[in-house]
C-alpha cells in the first residue's frame, strides 16, 4: 500500500519533470536526484533494471532488441513475454542505440499488444511504458547534435502508424490507473516532442496533423476532457495534455470549451490555488540548483504551482483569438472568475488577461469592445493597478503584464481611458492619480521591462484621446519653487506636468539623461496629433525659463524647453562615443527617445520648428548626427527624418535657415542621396523590428514569461537573446503609430525637397522689359546696369551649376550602390526637377515647331515651284541632250563616213586625178588650140603691125610715138577685140 | 449570473436552412439576410426562465456542410438539447433529415431532446415541404415540432423554449442525473431567479408554451 502512494506521488513529480523540461528550465540536478529515486523505486518494486545495456555497441543492441521483441510476439509463456516487455522497457529508456533499434521493428508488434491484448493488463502497461520510453530522448546521455535524433524519430515513426491516435484514445476507457497514465505520457510526447530541434515547419505540420487525427476521433476529445475529473496525478497529465492540444487549434479550443473546461480549470485553480503558499515560482529553477532537500520541501507546493500554470496557459490558450470562447465565458461564466485568479498572488497570472487585446480581428472589435467594458465594469482595473503600481511583492514580469493589460483595456476606448485617469491610488493623504504613479514608474523603474510597459500605458492612453491628452498637457505648468532637489518618490502632491517636466530636465549625468528619454517618450504621447498642445508648450517653455535657468546659470539667455531637449540628445551621444562598448549593452535608448520627442513635436506645427531652428547650430548639429557614423542605423535615420521636418514645416521665407538653406546645406554636407539612404536604412530596421516584436507576442507563453523573468532579475549573458531584446524595446519605443508617421513623413521630405529644388529661389528677376534701355538713361549707365545683371546671372548660373554637380554626384553615387529601389527613387526625384525645365522646353519647343511648321509650308511650296521648274529644265535638258545625242550620233555617223572615205579615199582621188588631168589635159588642149589661134592671130596682127609701121615710118610718123598710148589700149583694145571675137 | 439549471443546445442540419439565423435572432433579437458560412461551431448564449427558475442556454452552432462533420459530431454527446432544422421550401434539406438523426443517435446521448424545426415558414409560396409532412416525420421519430421564420422570428422563442421546458420536465421526471455533466445539463448555484445580467433575455413562462 505505501509503495503504490510512493509510485504515485513519485510519477507526478516525474511528469512535472519533463513539463520543466518543456519550459527549457535547466532541471538537470532535479532530475538526477528523482532519477536515483526512480531506481530506487523500480527495484524495490523487484523489477529488472537494464543498466548492463548502457554502453554495448549498437549491434549487438539491434540483435537484443530483436530477440525480445521475438519473445513478445512469439513467446508461449505469459510470464516470460512480460519479462521481454520489462527488459525492452529498461533497454530503451537507458540507451540510445536500442531506442533506434525499437524503433526500426518495434512499433507494429507493440501496437498488436495494446490493440488485442486489453485482457493482460500488465502487458499493456509494460508496451505503454516501452513506448512512452522510445519517445523519451534521453537527457543525461550525451547527445552530439549531428546524432540522429531518436526520440524524434520514433515519434514520426508512431504517428505514422494507422490509428495508432484512435488506439491510444481508446485506451483512456481503461480502468488500469497506470495504462490511463502511460497513454497521456504517450499523447503528450507525441506533440510536444521538441519541436525546437528539428525543422519547425515539419513539426508544425506534425503537430497539426495530430491534431486533426484526435479531432476526427467523435469523442476523442471528450474522453481526454474526462481525463480532468480523473485522479490528481492523470488530472495533470490531462491538463498539459490539453495545452499542448489547444494551441493554435481553433476548432479543438472550441470543443474543450464545450466539454466544460472553463469549470473544470476554474475548479482546479480553486483547489490549488487554496493551497498555493505564494511560492514564487520562478526561483524554481534556482531551487533545482540548490539541493535535493528543497526539492523535496517544497514539493507539494511545486506540483501546485505547476499546475496552477498548466492550468492558466491552458486558460489562455482557450481565450486567445477566439471570440466564441471569449463570449461563452463572458455570457456564462463572467468574467469574475478571471479577476478572481488576479486576486491570487503569483506570476504569470496576469497573461490570461492578453484576451482583450490579442484579439486583433477587426471584424471582432465589437467583442473586444464588449470584452473591454466588461472587464472594466468587474474593476479589474483596480486590481491590475494595484498589482502594477502598487504592490512590491510582485515580480517584475507580473508588474509588466499587468500595466500591458492596463494598455490594452483603455487602447481605443475613451470611456475606459476616461475610468483610468479618475483613479487615485494610495490612502489619504497621500493619494494621487494612478496616471502620476505610472508616470513615476517610467521614471524611476531600473527595468526597461516596467519602463516599457508603463510606457504603453500612456501611449494607449494618448492615442485618439485629445482630451486626455490636453488633460495631461494642461499640468504642464512650472512649480512655483525649484524642486530639483526634492525626491521623486515621496511627492504626491506633484501634478502630472511638474514631475514630467522634473523628469525632463533632471541633469545631465547619465542616469539623469536615461529618465529624461523616458519622459521624453511619455511627452510624445501627450504631443502627438495634438497641436495644441504642441504650441501650448512651445509658448510655455519661455515660462519655464525662470525656472531652468537656476540649476544651469551658464546659460544666459532663457531656453525654451526644446532646446533644452537638444542640448541633451547631444549630451547623450557624447556620452555614448565617450564610453564606447560599455554602454552599447545597457542601451537605454535615450537618443532614440529624444528623437521621437522632436519629431512628434515639429510634426505639422511650424511653430515648433521655428523654435528649434532659432538656434542655429541646432542644424549644424543635426547634420553631423545624420552623417556620423558612430550612431546607430535608428539615430542617424531620426535625426534624418528632424532635418526633414525642418524642411517641411519651414514656413521661414528670407533666412538662413529657411527650407531653402536647409536642403541647401544637407545636399552639400551629407549628400541627398545618403540622406534618404539614412532614413531608408531606419526603416528598414524599423520594419525588421515590428515583425520580430509581433511574433514575440504571438508566442507569450509561460517560457518566455520565463525568460522576460530572468531578464529583469539577474544579467543575461546570452548575446542573441539581448539582441532580440534590443528589438522589442526599440520596437516598442518606436510604436506602428510612429512608424507610420515617419512613413508619412519621408514621403513629404522627398516631395519637400524635390519642390525646394525644382523652384529655386532666384536671386536675380530676369524681367525683360527691364532689361531694354529706360528712357533717359544714357549708354554708358545703360551698359553698366546690364553688366551687373550679367554679373548677377553668371553668379546665380555658376551656383545652380554646382548644385547641379552634386546632384548628378549623389545620382551617381548611388546608381554603383546597386539599389534598384534606391535608384529608381533617386531618379523619380530628379526628373521631378528635371520635369520642370523639360516642360518649359517643351513649350519653347512646340513654339518653335509652330514656326518651323509655317516655315516648312513655305518650304514646300518653293520646293514644288522649283520641282515644277526642275521638271521644266529637265525636260529641256533632255531634248538638249537628246539633240545632241543625235547630232553627235550624226558627228559620228560623219567620222565614220569620213573614216570609210579616208579608207575609200584614194581610188576616187585617182579618179579625181585622172579626171583633174584629164581636163587639165582637155583644158590644156584646148588652151593650146586657142592660144594657137591666139598666136596665128597675133602672128597675123603682127605682120599688119609691121606692115602698117613700116607704111606709117614711110609716111613719117614716128611710130613708137603714136604707138605708146595703145600699149594699154591694146589691152583693151585687145579685150574689146576679145569681146568682139 | 445565477441559474437554476444550464442546458447545452446544438442546432444541426443542412447547410442553408437558417440555423445560425434562428440562433442570431434568438440571442440578439434581429436578423441577418445575408450571413457568412458557419466555420466549424459558432457560439450563442441567453438567459430563458422556465417555472420561476432561470435557465441558461448555451448554444452551439454548428456548420452545415459535410466537410465538418468530423468536428461537430464533437459536440453531440454533451448536448442535452438539439435543434434539427431543415428548410421548408428545400426539399432535399427535409429528405436528409434522417441522416442528421442517424449521426445524433450514434454519437448523442440516448435522452437528448430533439426539436424538428421547419424554417423559413414566412416563404409560404415557396413552400417544398408540407407541414403535415414534418409533423408527420416528428411523430414517427418522437421529436417535438415546429414551424419557424428566423426572419420574421415566428415561433423562434418558443422553439427554443419548449426545448428547454422538455428537458426540465425530464429532469423532474428523473430521467436524468444532474450530477453528471455529460448529459449537457448543469445544476447552477442558486435555484431562486436573483438578481441577473444585463444582457440575459426576457422571461416566457413555462405555462405559456409547454402545456
Amino acid at each position: 500500500m505505501h509503495d503504490s502512494v510512493l509510485g504515485s506521488r513519485l510519477l507526478s513529480l516525474h511528469g512535472l519533470l519533463r513539463r520543466y523540461a518543456l519550459c527549457e528550465l535547466d532541471m538537470k540536478k532535479i532530475s538526477w536526484i528523482l532519477l536515483a529515486k526512480e531506481i530506487e523505486h523500480t527495484t524495490t518494486n523487484g523489477g529488472v533494471f537494464g543498466l548492463v545495456f548502457g554502453n554495448e555497441n549498437s549491434s549487438s543492441e539491434d540483435s537484443y532488441v530483436e530477440r525480445l521483441l521475438d519473445r513478445i510476439s512469439n513467446g508461449k509463456l505469459a510470464e516470460d513475454r512480460r519479462n521481454a516487455i520489462t527488459e525492452l522497457q529498461a533497454i530503451v529508456s537507458e540507451s540510445q542505440a536500442a531506442q533506434l533499434a525499437f524503433g526500426a521493428m518495434g512499433f507494429p508488434v507493440l501496437l498488436s499488444v495494446l490493440r488485442e491484448e486489453r485482457d493482460d493488463v500488465e502487458m499493456v502497461r509494460g508496451a505503454l511504458e516501452t513506448l512512452v520510453s522510445a519517445l523519451t530522448s534521453i537527457s543525461h546521455a550525451k547527445v552530439s547534435s549531428n546524432e540522429v535524433q531518436s526520440a524524434l524519430m520514433n515519434t514520426d515513426l508512431l504517428s505514422r502508424e494507422a490509428e495508432s491516435i484512435s488506439l491510444l484514445l481508446s485506451l483512456l476507457t481503461e480502468d488500469d490507473f497506470y495504462v490511463r497514465y502511460y497513454t497521456l505520457q504517450l499523447l503528450t510526447a507525441l506533440l510536444t516532442n521538441s519541436p525546437q530541434r528539428i525543422l519547425e515547419s515539419r513539426i508544425a505540420k506534425f503537430h497539426f496533423r495530430l491534431q486533426e487525427a484526435i479531432l476526427t476521433i467523435p469523442r476523442g476529445i471528450t474522453r481526454l476532457m474526462d481525463m480532468l475529473m480523473d485522479r490528481e496525478v492523470i488530472r495533470n497529465e490531462a491538463l498539459l495534455l490539453l495545452t499542448h492540444l489547444t494551441r493554435e487549434a481553433e476548432e479543438i479550443q472550441k470543443i474543450v470549451v464545450f466539454e466544460g473546461a472553463f469549470e473544470k480549470i476554474f475548479g482546479i485553480i480553486k483547489e490549488e490555488g487554496v493551497s498555493d503558499g505564494g511560492v514564487v515560482v520562478q526561483h524554481m529553477a534556482a531551487v533545482g540548483h540548490e539541493s535535493g532537500n528543497v526539492v523535496d520541501a517544497g514539493e507539494g507546493q511545486f506540483i501546485h504551482r505547476v499546475v496552477l500554470e498548466d492550468c492558466l496557459e491552458l486558460l489562455n490558450n482557450l481565450l486567445r483569438s477566439n471570440a466564441s470562447n471569449q463570449v461563452l465565458l463572458r455570457e456564462t461564466i463572467g468574467l469574475d472568475s478571471l479577476i478572481s485568479i488576479l486576486k491570487l498572488r503569483g506570476s504569470g497570472y496576469t497573461f490570461t488577461q492578453q484576451k482583450g487585446g490579442s484579439d486583433t480581428d477587426p471584424g471582432k472589435d465589437l467583442n473586444k469592445q464588449t470584452n473591454k467594458k466588461t472587464l472594466i465594469q468587474k474593476k479589474v482595473l483596480d486590481h491590475l493597478l494595484m498589482i502594477s503600481v502598487e504592490s512590491q511583492w510582485a515580480p517584475v514580469a507580473v508588474r509588466c503584464a499587468a500595466l500591458r493589460c492596463i494598455g490594452d483595456l483603455i487602447a481605443g476606448d475613451s470611456k475606459n481611458c476616461d475610468v483610468l485617469s479618475s483613479k487615485f491610488l494610495g490612502e489619504e493623504p497621500q493619494v494621487e492619480p494612478a496616471l502620476n504613479s505610472i508616470l513615476r514608474i517610467i521614471l524611476r523603474t531600473s527595468s526597461m521591462q516596467e519602463f516599457i510597459a508603463a510606457d504603453f500605458v500612456f501611449k494607449s492612453f494618448c492615442e485618439k484621446n485629445v482630451d486626455g491628452q490636453s488633460m495631461l498637457a494642461s499640468t504642464l505648468i512650472p512649480q512655483p519653487f525649484c524642486m530639483n532637489d526634492a525626491p521623486l518618490e515621496e511627492d504626491v502632491n506633484m501634478s502630472f506636468g511638474s514631475m514630467l517636466l522634473h523628469g525632463l530636465t533632471l541633469g545631465e549625468n547619465d542616469g539623469d539623461l536615461e529618465v529624461c528619454g523616458r519622459a521624453a517618450s511619455v511627452l510624445s504621447h501627450v504631443l502627438k496629433n495634438n497641436l495644441h498642445s504642441k504650441e501650448r508648450l512651445l509658448k510655455f517653455s519661455l515660462v519655464l525659463r525662470i525656472e531652468i535657468e537656476a540649476p544651469v546659470p551658464s546659460i544666459g539667455s532663457p531656453e525654451p524647453l526644446m532646446h533644452r531637449m537638444v542640448k541633451y540628445l547631444a549630451l547623450a551621444s557624447s556620452m555614448k562615443s565617450k564610453d564606447g562598448k560599455s554602454r552599447s549593452s545597457g542601451n537605454s535608448y535615450i537618443q532614440e527617445n529624444i528623437l521621437k520627442l522632436l519629431i512628434t513635436w515639429l510634426a505639422d506645427c511650424p511653430d515648433a520648428v521655428h523654435c528649434f531652428l532659432d538656434a542655429h547650430p541646432h542644424i549644424t548639429y543635426l547634420l553631423e548626427l545624420v552623417s556620423n557614423l558612430s550612431e546607430t542605423v535608428c539615430v542617424r535615420g531620426l535625426a534624418a527624418v528632424v532635418l526633414g521636418e525642418c524642411v517641411i514645416y519651414n514656413k521661414l521665407t528670407d533666412s538662413a535657415t529657411d527650407a531653402f538653406a536647409i536642403v541647401d546645406m544637407t545636399s552639400k554636407k551629407i549628400g541627398l542621396g545618403s540622406y534618404f539612404l539614412k532614413i531608408e536604412e531606419m526603416q528598414k530596421s524599423l520594419v525588421f523590428a515590428n515583425l520580430e516584436s509581433s511574433l514575440n507576442r504571438k508566442s507569450f507563453t509561460r517560457s518566455s514569461a520565463a525568460s522576460m523573468e530572468d531578464i529583469a532579475d539577474s544579467d543575461i549573458n546570452d548575446l542573441s537573446e539581448q539582441k532580440n531584446m534590443n528589438h522589442t524595446i526599440l520596437s516598442s519605443i518606436l510604436d506602428s503609430y510612429f512608424v507610420n508617421l515617419v512613413k508619412g513623413l519621408e514621403s513629404d521630405i522627398r516631395e519637400q525637397i524635390v519642390e525646394v529644388f525644382s523652384h529655386p529661389k532666384m536671386k536675380v528677376a530676369a524681367v525683360p522689359a527691364e532689361l531694354e534701355q529706360k528712357i533717359g538713361e544714357n549708354d554708358l549707365e545703360y551698359t553698366k546696369r546690364l553688366k551687373a545683371f550679367l554679373e548677377k546671372q553668371c553668379s546665380e548660373i555658376q551656383d545652380l551649376l554646382s548644385r547641379n554637380a552634386t546632384l548628378a554626384e549623389d545620382l551617381a553615387t548611388k546608381g554603383g550602390g546597386g539599389n534598384f529601389q534606391l535608384e529608381q527613387r533617386v531618379s523619380e526625384s530628379s526628373d521631378k526637377v528635371q520635369i520642370n525645365a523639360l516642360s518649359r522646353d517643351l513649350q519653347e519647343a512646340t513654339k518653335r515647331l509652330e514656326i518651323l511648321k509655317a516655315e516648312k509650308a513655305e518650304a514646300e511650296s518653293d520646293t514644288r515651284k522649283y520641282r515644277s521648274l526642275a521638271e521644266k529644265m529637265e525636260a529641256d535638258l533632255r531634248s538638249l541632250s537628246d539633240a545632241y545625242n543625235s547630232l553627235e550620233q550624226s558627228n559620228i555617223e560623219l567620222e565614220k563616213q569620213v573614216h570609210s572615205m579616208k579608207n575609200g579615199g584614194p581610188s576616187t582621188f585617182l579618179d579625181v586625178d585622172a579626171i583633174k588631168s584629164e581636163a587639165r589635159e582637155e583644158a590644156q588642149k584646148e588652151n593650146e588650140s586657142e592660144l594657137n589661134d591666139l598666136l596665128v592671130c597675133l602672128g597675123q596682127e603682127q605682120s599688119k603691125v609691121d606692115k602698117l609701121s613700116a607704111r606709117l615710118l614711110e609716111l613719117g610718123e614716128d611710130v613708137d610715138k603714136l604707138l605708146e598710148g595703145v600699149g594699154d589700149d591694146v589691152g583693151n583694145v585687145e579685150d574689146e577685140e576679145e569681146d568682139t571675137e | 449570473m445565477s441559474y437554476a439549471y444550464l442546458f447545452k443546445y446544438i442546432i444541426i442540419g443542412d447547410t442553408g436552412v437558417g440555423k445560425s439565423c434562428l440562433l442570431l435572432q434568438f440571442t440578439d433579437k434581429r436578423f441577418q439576410p445575408v450571413h457568412d458560412l458557419t466555420i466549424g461551431v459558432e457560439f450563442g448564449a441567453r438567459m430563458i426562465t422556465i417555472d420561476n427558475k432561470p435557465i441558461k442556454l448555451q448554444i452551439w452552432d454548428t456548420a452545415g456542410q459535410e466537410s465538418f462533420r468530423s468536428i461537430t459530431r464533437s459536440y453531440y454527446r454533451g448536448a442535452a438539447g438539439a435543434l434539427l432544422v431543415y428548410d421548408i421550401t428545400r426539399r432535399e434539406t427535409f429528405n436528409h433529415l434522417a441522416s442528421w438523426l442517424e449521426d445524433a443517435r450514434q454519437h448523442a446521448n440516448a435522452n437528448m431532446t430533439i426539436m424538428l424545426i421547419g424554417n423559413k415558414c414566412d416563404l409560404a409560396h415557396r413552400r417544398a415541404v408540407s407541414t403535415e409532412e414534418g409533423e408527420q416525420f416528428a411523430k414517427e421519430h418522437g421529436l417535438i415540432f415546429m414551424e419557424a421564420s428566423a426572419k420574421t422570428a415566428q415561433n423562434v422563442e418558443e422553439a427554443f423554449i419548449k426545448t428547454a421546458a422538455t428537458i426540465y420536465k425530464k429532469i423532474q421526471d428523473g430521467v436524468f442525473d444532474v450530477s453528471n455533466e455529460s448529459y449537457g445539463i448543469k445544476v447552477g448555484y442558486g435555484g431562486i431567479p436573483g438578481p441577473s445580467g444585463g444582457r440575459d433575455g426576457p422571461s416566457a413562462s413555462a405555462g405559456g408554451c409547454c402545456s
